[in-house]
């Protein structure tokens, strides 16, 4: 499969990777079902704020408790809540739809025939699963930051850490980017599996399930005392991270091995789906 | 077609357009195609006739490299199986009906594709992607969402999918499935169109009428394996024809006839007369009716239909 | 394309990184393997001690995990003493000023000392609790495993042999392992405490306990990160951030992370077969979220009288049923004849 330069269209073997990786976007962002998945998630921290407001400080503990008058951390408040099961849902359902849905509609065969080569459908799949990711968690992230401002109000117009020093707007404003991309680099390893998955099957819901199946598995495995040991494997075992952005002085050891975690995890879904692709019939 | 045009018998000669060596697929336990060699000349449009289940379809998916095969290799355009990738720019294919995505319309779906066609620069996609809608009928619908198509709609923004770029080859798997009488007379006319600008097209139908009206050659499959393959018309003329003999006089046409030890029989259909299928010769048999006093008014070497063939080969085996 | 050559060069490449990443896993999920032990010049045992009880290694900071696999029965209202791992950080500008964060998942206890005021927040409930301390009486850290060894050092020299058990690495700093054992005559549930001590700054790094009949550790804390060197004064000061509840902690209340401060126990024996005497409150004085302990263990009696022996792995103690609460390192017998005195 060579590239040849753009110049002479008729000797050009494969279209410009930048020209399918901006279809692939515009398609992902064209399907209803991504739409509503972002707007559900913009919605997930304004109804945080508005129950902290209402329950005015009686909201328990937890990082939910933190948010009351301390409206900064509701947005990292809310991508650790979401990312127990419902931003790894959205990025399953992006992977479903990349290799098995598309599989499903006849669509995968089309870009075969184009044709796109197998290896850049991979990278090029695998890119539009890691928009998914960023989009919805930033979605999060940029009306958590607003809905903190507004709707929950925050003191001093800083951050209060969970060790009970006050950051400034600019230092808490970076807290909450680090746990964003921290989040979207958690995504992208289940996106990888997602996709690895998808890659077996011409049944969107089956990736769906497996991943949903997949959260509770190692829910299960990771409550089990006697597999303490299988802890450091298990990809959620690194998913409460997150709070140590909340920490002052931060500590990024756990952010870190998850993060080493998730690489791992998606170069084996990556791996398995550029394997697999080699041989699937479309 | 038995003397072809100068232009194209010189394509003929050159390397065919699609070639199946020892072909075989082998699913489980059921063998879809069972080593199977064919070869499509360069220019030609080839119907590939069969029965449902008979393997067409999956004999295409592997010449475009779609599946892979068990045995054997094919050849697209020139370029062996491991590569016939680098042949598919100029290839043009409709497979096992239309895929497109619900929620954009044939004009977004069109693009989506064309994005990926390695021949089209970029600024030419909305150029093309309009063409190939106006070609296939579909400009008053191109912008309605491909959920709201009718199935005839569907099958013709297949085809233009397949027509975005001139191509060398076009790959039509059942390309009038679900279209109505103008539909069918449309995609009638593209495969012409091609035909006349040079491009070898392989159809693949259940529709029999539909590939003798436009067909140059012919594959004929059956449980995996080819059982007729060829020019059209040498198919036809090798078929047993028969003598048809248009008379009033039926009775002592076929009195006559059977004295002098032919088979025949009243003819059922049209004029009245009577068909010849076993005997002599026939200027012999005209002059032998002549002699007993029949009024010939016409005599003709009958041509069997296509579908009689293919009743022939498939049900023979 | 299906099967060409640049596919199936690509297969293989997928499955490299496939391979790659379940290995990088196991690098990741893998504890780091302790180095070889470290080469250091030999010490004596006596000159070891005598070098931790005159450390000072200055301004620090660590991290600290404790690894408690004591075996103490789940306790309602005190989940902290079950098996498990803890992590805390600590600071400390080496001279009694102090600051240790215990994070959990979603929040953080903060225990600040400057000097002269002793600050704890928590995080869940966002209150601070203040107390005014005495110099002398700094070091608010509960696992602080210098403290704690140094402690253990003092308390067991005189009962115990003591020796220099060859070298390890903790926290990635060269130590000498003190051993101590309990000499013959202790009547004791312990094998033996191991103390990594420093080889340079000469404080311990790890505290280990080992019981008699385990080749695992009964517990262990020690740093897992430790570095010397200044810090920043800001971590030893605190103020209480908007929204936070301010105590003033009432003196002979607890102490953060301490016991409750009752009437002072009765002290049988010495060194590792020491037995603590000490009264419970009863049930309905006891201070909110007390552990309830009416139900726990093996029922007991003896001409001390009657209760419920509690057995972990390293401890034994009895519950009487007038009250009184007997414990120590040692078997059943050596706390029922503690009680009879």
């Amino acid at each position: 499969m060579t590239i040849t330069a753009e110049t002479g269209p008729p000797t050009r073997a494969a279209a410009p990777v930048g020209r399918l990786l901006a279809a692939e976007v515009r398609w992902v962002f064209r399907r209803p079902r991504t739409l509503v998945t972002l707007g559900l998630f913009a919605l997930i921290p304004v109804l945080i704020a508005i129950g902290v407001v209402v329950a005015d400080r009686d909201g328990g503990g937890g990082l939910i408790g933190a948010v009351a008058g301390n409206g900064l951390v509701l947005p990292i408040a809310a991508l650790t809540v979401a990312l127990a099961l419902l931003l790894p849902l959205a990025v399953a359902m992006a992977a479903a739809d990349a290799l098995a849905g598309e599989a499903a509609n006849g669509t995968l065969r089309g870009l075969l025939l184009a044709p796109v080569s197998r290896l850049r459908l991979v990278g090029v799949k695998a890119f539009g699963v890691l928009v998914v990711a960023a989009a919805v968690a930033l979605a999060i992230a940029v009306v958590g930051v607003l809905a903190g401002m507004v709707v929950v109000g925050s003191a001093d117009g800083g951050m209060v850490t969970l060790s009970g020093t006050t950051l400034g707007l600019a230092a808490g404003l970076a807290r909450v980017a680090l746990v964003t991309v921290w989040v979207v680099g958690q995504l992208a390893a289940v996106g990888a599996v997602a996709l690895a998955v998808s890659s077996l099957t011409e049944h969107p819901l089956v990736v769906l399930a497996s991943v949903l199946g997949g959260l509770i598995a190692f829910g299960v495995l990771s409550a089990i005392p006697a597999l303490d040991w299988l802890q450091p494997w298990l990809l959620t075992s690194g998913w409460s991270a997150g709070a140590d952005a909340l920490r002052d002085p931060i500590t990024l050891d756990a952010m870190g091995s998850s993060t080493l975690r998730a690489l791992c995890y998606a170069a084996i879904g990556v791996g398995f789906t550029l394997w697999r692709m080699q041989r699937r019939d479309a | 077609m038995t003397t072809l045009p100068v232009r194209e018998a010189a394509r003929v000669t050159a390397a065919p357009a699609a070639r199946a060596v020892g072909l075989r697929k082998v699913y489980g336990r059921t063998v879809a195609v069972a080593g199977l060699d064919l070869e499509v000349p360069t220019g030609a449009v080839l119907g590939m006739l069969g029965p449902n289940g008979s393997g067409k379809t999956t004999l295409i998916r592997m010449l475009l490299g779609l599946t892979r095969p068990t045995a054997g290799t094919a050849e697209l355009l020139g370029h062996p199986l491991p590569g016939v990738a680098a042949a598919l720019p100029h290839v043009g294919a409709l497979v096992e009906g239309p895929g497109f995505h619900p929620f954009l319309s044939g004009r977004e779906n069109l693009r989506r594709l064309a994005a990926a066609e390695p021949l089209l620069d970029a600024a030419a996609i909305p150029r093309a992607v309009g063409a190939a809608l106006d070609r296939v009928g579909l400009a008053h619908a191109a912008d309605r969402r491909f959920r709201g198509y009718s199935l005839g709609m569907k099958q013709r923004l297949g085809l233009a999918g397949a027509l975005l770029v001139p191509r060398r080859l076009v790959v039509l798997d059942e390309p009038t499935n679900g279209l109505d009488p103008a539909g069918t007379r449309d995609v009638r006319a593209i495969i012409a169109e091609l035909h006349a600008a040079g491009s070898t097209v392989i159809v693949s139908s259940h529709l029999l009428a539909e590939v003798e009206a436009t067909c140059t050659h012919v594959a004929v499959l059956q449980s995996g394996t080819l059982v007729a393959a060829g020019e059209l018309r040498g198919l036809l003329d090798a078929g047993t024809g028969g003598l048809v003999v248009v008379t009033p006089d039926v009775e002592p046409a076929l009195r006559a006839l059977a004295e002098a030890g032919a088979v025949a029989s009243r003819d059922t259909g049209g004029e009245p007369g009577v068909v010849v299928t076993d005997g002599p010769e026939p200027p012999e048999i005209v002059a032998l009716l002549v002699r007993a006093g029949v009024a010939v008014h016409e005599a003709r070497r009958r041509r069997p239909r296509l579908e009689e063939l293919f009743a022939q080969l498939t049900e023979g085996s | 394309m299906a099967v060409g050559t640049a596919g199936r060069l690509w297969a293989r490449i997928g499955t490299g990184m496939a391979i790659a990443g379940a290995v990088g896993l196991g690098l990741v999920a893998m504890p780091a393997g302790a180095g070889a032990a470290p080469n250091l010049p030999p010490v004596s045992p006596e000159d070891l001690v005598a070098s931790v009880e005159k450390a000072d290694p200055g301004p620090l900071n660590g991290t600290v995990e404790l690894d408690n696999a004591l075996g103490l029965p789940a306790i309602p209202g005190a989940p902290d003493l079950a098996n498990g791992t803890k992590e805390a950080r600590v600071w400390s500008d080496g001279t009694g000023k102090g600051r240790v964060a215990l994070p959990s998942d979603q929040g953080e206890k903060t225990l600040v000392s400057d000097g002269t005021t002793a600050w704890s927040y928590d995080s869940t409930d966002r209150t601070a609790t203040k107390k005014a301390v005495t110099p002398g009486e700094h070091r608010p850290e509960a696992a602080d495993p210098t403290r704690s060894a140094a402690d253990a050092i003092t308390e067991l020299r005189t009962t115990s042999t003591v020796t220099v058990d060859g070298t390890a690495e903790v926290a990635g700093r060269p130590a000498y392992e003190l051993v101590l054992a309990p000499k013959p005559t202790e009547r004791t549930l312990l094998r033996e405490v191991r103390i990594a001590v420093d080889s340079e700054k000469r404080i311990p790094l790890r505290l280990t306990v080992l019981a008699t009949g385990s080749a695992d550790p009964a517990f262990e804390v020690g740093f897992t990160d430790l570095t010397f060197g200044p810090q920043d004064p800001s971590l030893f000061t605190f103020t209480p951030p908007p929204g936070t509840t301010v105590k003033d902690a009432p003196q002979g209340d607890r102490t953060p992370g301490g016991k409750p401060a009752g009437a002072a126990p009765t002290v049988v024996g010495d060194g590792w077969d020491t037995v603590v005497i000490a009264k419970r409150p009863a049930p309905e004085q006891a201070p909110q979220g007390t552990p309830d302990l009416s139900r726990l263990g093996t029922p007991v009696s003896g001409s001390w009288g009657s209760g419920r022996l509690v057995t972990t792995a390293v401890a034994s103690a009895i519950l009487t049923d007038d009250g009184r609460v007997a414990a120590g390192a040692v078997p059943e017998q050596v706390l029922t004849e503690a009680l009879s005195k």
